[in-house]
């Protein structure tokens, strides 16, 4: 029997773990070869973290087992768990902003010598020695003296990668590593897990995009619901069989939808600028226009100015230069107000920090577009029972989940149902154009498809649709006419069916000529 | 399982559930606050070798809510009790002038700079002005109180507006421009060389009648009460009932989303300083033309930042106010009676009121350390069914199989038998 374990470098075998309310991982057995890439897939709140946290040492399961190197363990901290050469790569960073790469690295085991036989110091010397070496045998590029707070997320990212590998962690755990990411970064990301891969790593990775499990993974088990649904080998299941077990019914990958129906223009852009606060030009020159029953997607890698148009669209920043027209009015100098009320609806794409207050009731949320209206409220005085009214038909119509109904206060809602809460307000509206900026970013399969449609029943209803997202797939599967954006510039619109992804991905990166 | 598993007590979940109570815990994690410091500063009483419940009877009597030991001539537990609301009157306002700003994301520290320069462009205005009837002089006041506060909150929300300057410094900046410009004019212009402070105003303007015979006894009777009390209840009804109130806290709860929203912020911020300001007009002019009735020069009122504190331990809100000013003015109000019989200093009403503060301003962790117990406690609880379950499923299984076992080695007897 022993023999036969030590095929696996980990087991976890029949874990439990109990929460309030919930069983967090019932009965879960997974067992993971040296040298593998084993991805758990699941939906938000499918049990994947809480089973990869009993691994790592932050909990203690109720139930069942765990096995290292066919050895029996129980963890009760991380460091324990670091011991055994497991390390972890957390969706949120621990990094300290201001040191350098390499303090970051080696904080907590620096290498110590005695000046003079007797004033202790730490070599860093040695250490962005040590790290450079590492960097170079996987191919991780970091400059071990560049400060935390100059890098960019991926760096980082790739930083806490160089924590683990220093401390010669055998077993990595990446909890949704590609979230944050651009396309080009995931690219990088998964080159430099071959590398790990290659140098005799196992590496457990948390994720519920399939694509990367396609690329990337060797086996991959499925969780839904705390329960353990399959294991498969990818190599030899579709991508449609993942998505199927994973949500645990049909589900369609590409979103349905009718040929176009165009009318009028509704939204013209003509020579649109924009400078931000450091006085740098982040829109340059964009115009473009949107007709009636049109998705107009804009397809860029993050930061090249997408957020900034449609804040100048929505007036949340000032145009510096050229018009915006709705419906042949020229709103460029309007408030905020006038505009929405005009006929702008908008997701933005920090939904936290923009699209609701997370210390206020869903109610007061959902009546945000209406309360100064009647019959939300007379003379500046609020009709309570008309609000909780309308939130309630709103809870219902979009199935917002929330513990209380219309007075649950939005902070303690999930991720998916704030923003079911805002598609919801906004799309109430019915106003003639819409404005979606990274809609399903950080939500569930479920959760997208269910925005996804929403989209395309704005758009069949005939509103204009200006979609802004990072995603390629998204950009791909919703676009009717397709504008890529690339250092504030409209590098080229062109009806969706006559480009190809790989064509899109190549004006992303700035190539204009094919 | 080696590691000792949590235990729970139930008094302790008891306290926890009290305090984190969703419906009362407005009002449970304060009352808790409050044991602690009579325990606390019972302590400290014993220490100094003081009978505690002797000087919480003394701070009781001293505000007239106890019977003293003896009274002066004319005097009585009324007249105690209507001294009590004369200095309750502006901690009262100015506290709801910090609640103002606070409940839109503003920090108004400058509160005791606001009263006084009220307060004395009040007194040297209407104070001064002789043969002015007390109908028309008493609202003139308060209305002189509106427009200078209101003029100066409004300049200092100008100030953010325009030019994002934080309200804290600029406050604090203004504060000591009024308090030595003031006491410049009082000093050269409008002194009284006796008591060293200015000359006293006339009693027609004063929002507090002296020496009203109520029931045999001469007692202060302040108006500021119960203007103070009617704002408190208007400024509960500005925040949960309306339009400006619901977006006056939008931009203190996240200024990205209410601009997002369409909220005019800029707006909201000078309206609220400029709200705010109001009423710290009228905490000055009930201040210095009611509760005192002359200035001393180039001294803000500690007051102003006491009532900071108040707001706090009200859980700024505007009832919560009428209640934690109502506590406050126990222990400042009662100190002089309380040195008088106890023999202790005065200051130990302020080292009361600064444990009292200390404990309020800890509400949210009390909460949330009550909140982390409570989890546990569930987390066990889960443990302990899922174990329980389990155990009556594997008992369950045992019978079957015993039962199954039993059955077949009847049937197997039986067979025996034929």
């Amino acid at each position: 029997m022993s023999a036969q374990n030590e095929e696996y470098i980990v087991e976890m075998r029949h874990i439990t773990k109990r929460f309030p309310g919930i069983v967090a991982n019932d009965n879960v057995t997974i067992q993971v070869r040296k040298g593998e890439i084993y991805a758990l897939l699941g939906e938000n709140g499918a049990g994947k973290s809480t089973l990869m946290s009993m691994l790592y040492g932050l909990y203690e399961p109720d139930h069942g087992e765990i096995r290292i190197r066919g050895e029996k363990v129980v963890f009760k901290s991380p460091s324990e768990a670091a011991a055994r050469n497991i390390g972890m790569v957390h969706q949120h960073f621990k990094l300290v902003e201001n040191y350098t790469v390499g303090e970051n690295i080696v904080l907590g085991i620096e290498p110590m010598k005695k000046a003079l036989g007797i004033f202790p110091y730490v070599d860093m010397k040695e250490a962005n020695e040590k790290i450079r070496a590492l960097s170079k045998d996987y191919g991780l590029e970091v400059n071990p003296t560049d400060l935390i707070s100059d890098i960019n997320v991926s760096i980082r990212q790739r930083v806490e990668i160089m924590k683990m590998l220093y401390r010669e962690a055998e077993i990595l755990i990446f909890d949704e590593p590609t979230a944050i990411l651009t396309p080009q970064e995931i690219e990088y990301l998964l080159k430099i897990m071959e590398e790990l891969r290659k140098g005799g790593k196992t590496i457990i990775l948390i994720t519920h995009k399939i694509e990367e499990i396609r690329r990337i993974a060797d086996r991959c088990a499925i969780l839904r619901r705390g329960k353990l649904i399959d294991v498969l080998d990818v190599k030899t299941t579709s991508t449609q069989e993942m998505a199927n077990l994973m949500v645990g019914r049909n589900v369609e990958l590409t979103t349905k939808k009718s040929a176009p129906d165009y009318g009028d223009v509704v939204l013209d852009v003509n020579d649109l600028s924009v400078w931000n606060e450091d006085k740098v030009e982040v829109v340059k020159h964009v115009s473009f226009q949107i007709r009636a029953g049109e998705i107009f997607a804009i397809a860029g890698v993050s930061g090249n100015g997408q957020v900034e148009l449609a804040d100048a669209i929505t007036g949340l920043v000032k145009a510096d230069n050229g018009t915006v027209k709705l419906n042949g009015v020229d709103i460029t100098h309007k408030s905020i107000r006038e505009r929405s009320e005009e006929g702008i609806s908008y997701i933005p794409e920090d939904r936290q920090k923009f699209g609701v207050f997370l210390d206020f009731s869903l109610s007061d949320n959902l009546v945000l577009r209406r309360y100064f209206k009647t019959p939300y409220s007379r003379k500046g005085v609020f009709d309570r029972a008309e609000c909780v009214s309308y939130a309630d038909r709103l809870i219902e119509e979009y199935d917002i989940r929330s513990g209380q109904g219309a007075k649950t206060i939005v902070r303690s809602m999930s991720g998916g149902n704030q923003q079911k809460a805002i598609v919801g307000r906004e799309i109430e509206e019915h106003s003639p154009l819409v404005i979606f900026v990274q809609p399903t970013r950080g939500l569930d399969m479920g959760a997208i498809e269910n925005i996804h449609r929403e989209i395309v029943a704005e758009r069949d209803r005939g509103a204009a649709i200006l979609l802004i997202s990072l995603e390629l797939d998204e950009v791909m599967g919703l676009a009717d006419t397709i504008g890529v954006i690339y250092s504030g510039r409209l590098l080229k619109v062109a009806d969706a069916a006559t480009l190809t992804s790989q064509e899109v991905g190549r004006y992303m990166m700035g190539v204009t000529e094919a | 399982m080696k590691k000792k598993r949590f235990r729970e007590n139930i008094f302790k979940t008891a306290l926890a559930r009290f305090l984190t109570n969703e419906k009362w815990t407005k009002l449970t994690v304060p009352v808790f606050s409050i044991v602690l410091t009579l325990i606390v500063s019972s302590v400290f009483l014993l220490i100094l070798g003081k009978n505690p419940l002797a000087a919480f009877q003394a701070f009781l009597a001293g505000n007239g809510f106890a019977a003293k030991v003896s009274y002066g001539a004319g005097a009585g537990m009324i007249s105690d009790f209507f001294q009590f609301l004369n200095v309750m009157a502006p901690l009262l306002l100015a506290s709801l002038a910090f609640i103002f700003g606070y409940r839109c994301g503003l920090f108004n520290i400058g509160i005791a700079g606001q009263m006084l320069l009220s307060g004395f462009v009040a007194t040297i205005t209407i104070g001064y002005m002789k043969e002015l009837s007390p109908w028309i002089a008493k609202p003139l006041v308060i209305l002189v109180g509106i427009v200078v506060g209101g003029l100066l909150g409004a300049f200092i929300g100008f100030l953010k507006y325009k030019f994002n300057i934080h309200e804290v410094v600029s406050t604090i900046m203004v504060n000591y421009i009024i308090s030595y410009s003031t006491g410049f004019f009082i000093n050269s212009k409008f002194i009284d060389p006796i008591s060293r402070a200015s000359k006293v105003i006339t009693p027609a303007s004063r929002l507090t009648l002296t020496k009203v015979n109520i029931g045999g006894f001469y007692c202060n009777v302040p108006f500021g009460i119960v203007l103070a009390l009617i704002v408190a209840f208007i400024v509960h009804y500005i925040f949960e009932r309306t339009v400006f109130g619901f977006e006056l806290r939008a931009v203190g709860s996240n200024r990205n989303a209410a601009r997002y929203a369409g909220i005019n912020v800029g707006r909201q911020i000078v309206f609220s300083m400029m709200f705010s300001g109001i009423l710290a007009g009228m905490a000055g002019v009930t201040y210095y033309l009611g509760y005192t009735n002359q200035i001393l020069p180039k001294t803000l009122a500690g007051m102003g930042y006491d009532s900071i504190a108040t707001a706090l331990l009200g859980n700024s809100s505007p009832l919560g106010a009428i209640l934690a000013s109502m506590l406050i003015t126990v222990f400042q109000n009662g100190s002089s009676y309380l040195s008088s019989v106890l023999g202790v200093a005065k200051e130990i009403a302020s080292v009361i009121t600064g444990i009292l503060l200390l404990f309020s301003a800890c509400g949210g962790f009390f909460r949330y350390v009550a909140q982390g117990y409570l989890r546990k406690v569930a987390d066990e609880r889960a443990y302990r069914e899922g174990r329980a379950q389990e155990e009556a499923e594997k008992a369950a299984k045992a019978a079957e199989e015993a039962a199954a076992a039993g059955s077949e080695e009847s049937k197997e007897k039986g067979g025996a038998d034929e």
